[in-house]
């Protein structure tokens, strides 16, 4: 796809460490595009979120075209295509979590962060307004055996109450 | 008191056993080491088939079996490793990914070593970010200590194992859809055949196992095939004649999760039932039992009267369910089926790849009719058929038999046979996901009817006591075929 159609004001570029990895894992597969999902992980994790730079950027270093890499973006909920907050809350709501009460911790959630849950293609709406965190529910975390479970960006919290909510907010860094 | 026999999870909580160190000293790689002194691959292959392991990801399938189906004579095979546990209910490879990786990849070693394979992707689902930090942790150790790379131990066989980290769809479960996703693709799943023992990742022949298949093999090669074949009971499949083996042999790793005390992953040889099983789980939290989920959100519901039903893969095909990845969730009492239908619906309708039209349509069908009945909303008519009998006059004629029907009911179960039909087993759709839908839906309505029923009746979500919100044994549809035959259980 070539730049008209794709608006890119600053280009995007893998950093130092970044393009080490990136030259790392290509060469475990036969073919570049099995290097996707890895190459978006490292790209989201870089710049937030995966914008249509990143999305130019992978599809050149992949041999791919744009298309090819935005149809693979658009299919997996682990890659935003909005900004997020810094904290990202993910609170799993299937049914093992259910039967312990996941409701009463993402009711808490929601009042303490004062916003509401995120969906897939409004993200701003479960964003809090500093851009702190953004809550959003996930499917199951296959942690039923601790339930109800949060992950916070990279971390599983277990065993949730609002109590513990409140303790873990309060530690989170800003 | 059924006993507790940790195999898998024997080490699990040994300070420090996700290290190459720690594990060596507890019989770590000693399994692969005897595998590549006493054995031929192809005799390691046959052990695997002779004791019967049966794949431990959801399927069932006969592991030896399948691995007899890959081509030896295709330059590259591939194995992949299904660590994308997402099936709701099931949670037992994350503690073996997060605790005690070198298992996992001496079980890739011996794997490799049986079926020539030089590359392996351990696919990890991206939720599991310590896991994979801890498998890659492991995997560097082996690197350093020679069991990973070029010429593994003098064998002459190059191992590499990658990581591959999935991003949150509970497809790439399916190991068409894994294959899929690995190639950097829409994790949408292939028609079989060619299976991907065939024609896998890359198009080349790939043996696809899960987790905790792979951690079954070190055990298989160290104690020998006769000693896991005195785990768990072996039937006769009585469609043979002479009745066939069919083994339900090792131990499984349950996930037992909802109301239970103690929820947790306990290992125990297959073949328990659900009662002894939620009293080695510390006991029901509640009064009575309600329903229990005997294999991972997709499979149909037990009601209380089934709670004798053994937890295998023989016992639980025959009672029309499956112990899938073997997560058991426990309801009591207290809890509604309509609202947990609604629960796990909304899951299937947020979780459908889109490929084929039965399920893309089809599943958010079936949530938003269960949706409604969940809302006080659900329909019902009352119809007014012509029957001929004596009327009130005393006259031959039309008594005018009403009836009412539950139309949503109807509607529910229509639409969800035809995403797949759950009596002729048959679906319209490329692969099982929607089994996985229609499985839960018609069984939940069909065994917790009244409870149903009642929520269209009364325009709310009504529990109704346990003996009342489910359908009697008689009427139950599943319940009839449910013991196995005693001819069956004496092979010998």
């Amino acid at each position: 796809m070539s730049e008209e159609i794709i608006q890119i004001e600053t280009p995007f570029q893998f950093n130092e460490e970044n393009k080490q990895e990136f030259d790392e894992l290509i060469g475990r597969y036969p073919v570049k595009e099995a290097a996707m999902l890895p190459t978006l992980h490292l790209a989201q994790r870089q710049e937030g979120y995966i914008t249509p730079a990143v999305m130019k950027y992978v599809a050149e270093l992949l041999e791919l075209s744009v298309m090819k890499v935005k149809d693979v973006v658009t299919f997996y909920p682990m890659f935003f295509e909005e900004p997020v907050g810094k904290y990202v809350i993910r609170i799993c709501h299937t049914l093992p979590c259910a039967l312990r009460d996941c409701k009463v911790v993402l009711d808490h959630l929601k009042s303490k962060l004062g916003t509401d849950v995120a969906s897939e293609t409004n993200l701003a709406k479960g964003t809090t307004d500093d851009g702190k965190y953004t809550l959003m529910k996930v499917e199951c975390l296959a942690s039923c055996d601790v339930a109800p479970v949060i992950m916070v960006n990279d971390d599983l919290y277990k065993n949730l109450t609002p109590e513990k909510i409140d303790e873990l907010l309060e530690q989170l860094p800003s | 008191m059924v006993e507790e026999r940790r195999i898998l999870y024997e080490h699990l909580d040994v300070p420090d056993i996700n290290t190459f160190d720690v594990y060596r000293q507890h019989e770590g790689y000693t399994r692969f080491e005897k595998a590549i002194a006493e054995y031929q691959p192809e005799e390691i292959a046959d052990m695997v088939k002779d004791a019967g392991l049966k794949g431990r990801g959801g399927a069932g399938f006969s592991t030896g079996e399948k691995w007899s189906f890959v081509p030896r004579d295709i330059e590259p095979r591939y194995l992949c490793c299904n660590a994308d546990e997402s099936e709701p209910g099931t949670f037992s490879n994350r503690y073996v990914l997060e605790k005690n990786p070198h298992l996992l990849i001496e079980g890739i070693l011996i794997c490799c070593f049986a079926m020539g394979i030089e590359t392996t992707y351990v696919y990890i689902r991206g939720e599991f970010t310590l896991g994979k930090k801890m498998l890659d942790a492991a995997i560097k150790e082996a690197y350093e200590q020679g069991y990973l790379g070029e010429n593994v131990r003098g064998t002459g066989q190059n191992i590499n194992i990658y990581t591959h980290p999935g991003a949150g769809a509970y497809i790439c479960g399916e190991e068409t859809g894994l294959i899929e996703s690995l190639e950097g693709k829409r994790g949408q799943p292939r028609n079989k055949p060619p299976f991907p023992a065939v024609q896998g990742v890359f198009m080349k022949p790939t043996v696809v196992q899960n987790v905790e298949t792979l951690c079954n093999l070190p055990f298989i090669v160290g104690n020998g095939v006769e000693w896991y074949t005195q785990m768990g009971p072996t039937y006769g499949d009585a469609r043979f004649d002479p009745p066939k083996a069919d083994p339900n042999t090792g131990t499984k790793l349950y996930c037992i999760s909802g109301d239970v005390n103690e929820p947790g992953v306990y290992e125990l040889d297959l073949g328990l039932t659900c009662t002894e099983l939620i009293e080695v789980a510390g006991g029901l939290r509640g009064e009575e039992v309600k329903a229990v989920i005997p294999g991972g959100s997709s499979a149909p519901i037990l009601t209380h009267y089934e709670l004798d039903t053994r937890l295998d893969f023989t016992s639980l095909t025959l009672a029309k369910s499956m112990l899938g990845s073997g997560g058991i969730i426990v309801m009591n009492e207290t809890r509604n089926i309509v609202d947990c239908l609604l629960n796990i619906m909304k899951f299937y309708a947020h979780e459908s790849c889109g490929q084929c039209t039965p399920c893309r349509w089809g599943t958010p069908w079936v949530r938003d009719i269960v949706q409604r009945i969940a809302d006080g909303e659900g329909r019902q008519t009352t119809i007014t058929r012509p029957k001929f009998g004596i009327t009130e006059s005393g006259r031959w004629g039309d008594t005018g038999e009403t009836e009412e029907i539950y139309e949503d009911l109807d509607l529910l179960e229509s639409v969800a046979n035809n995403i797949a039909n759950v009596d002729t087993m048959t679906w319209n759709t490329i692969c099982v996901f929607g089994i996985a839908v229609s499985w839960p839906a018609v069984s939940y309505m069909r065994k917790f009817r009244p409870e149903f029923e009642a929520a269209i009746r009364e325009g709310k979500l009504v529990t109704l006591p346990v003996a009342e919100a489910t359908v009697p044994p008689e009427e139950n549809y599943a319940y009839q075929q449910r013991i196995i035959p005693k001819e069956m259980t004496d092979l010998e």
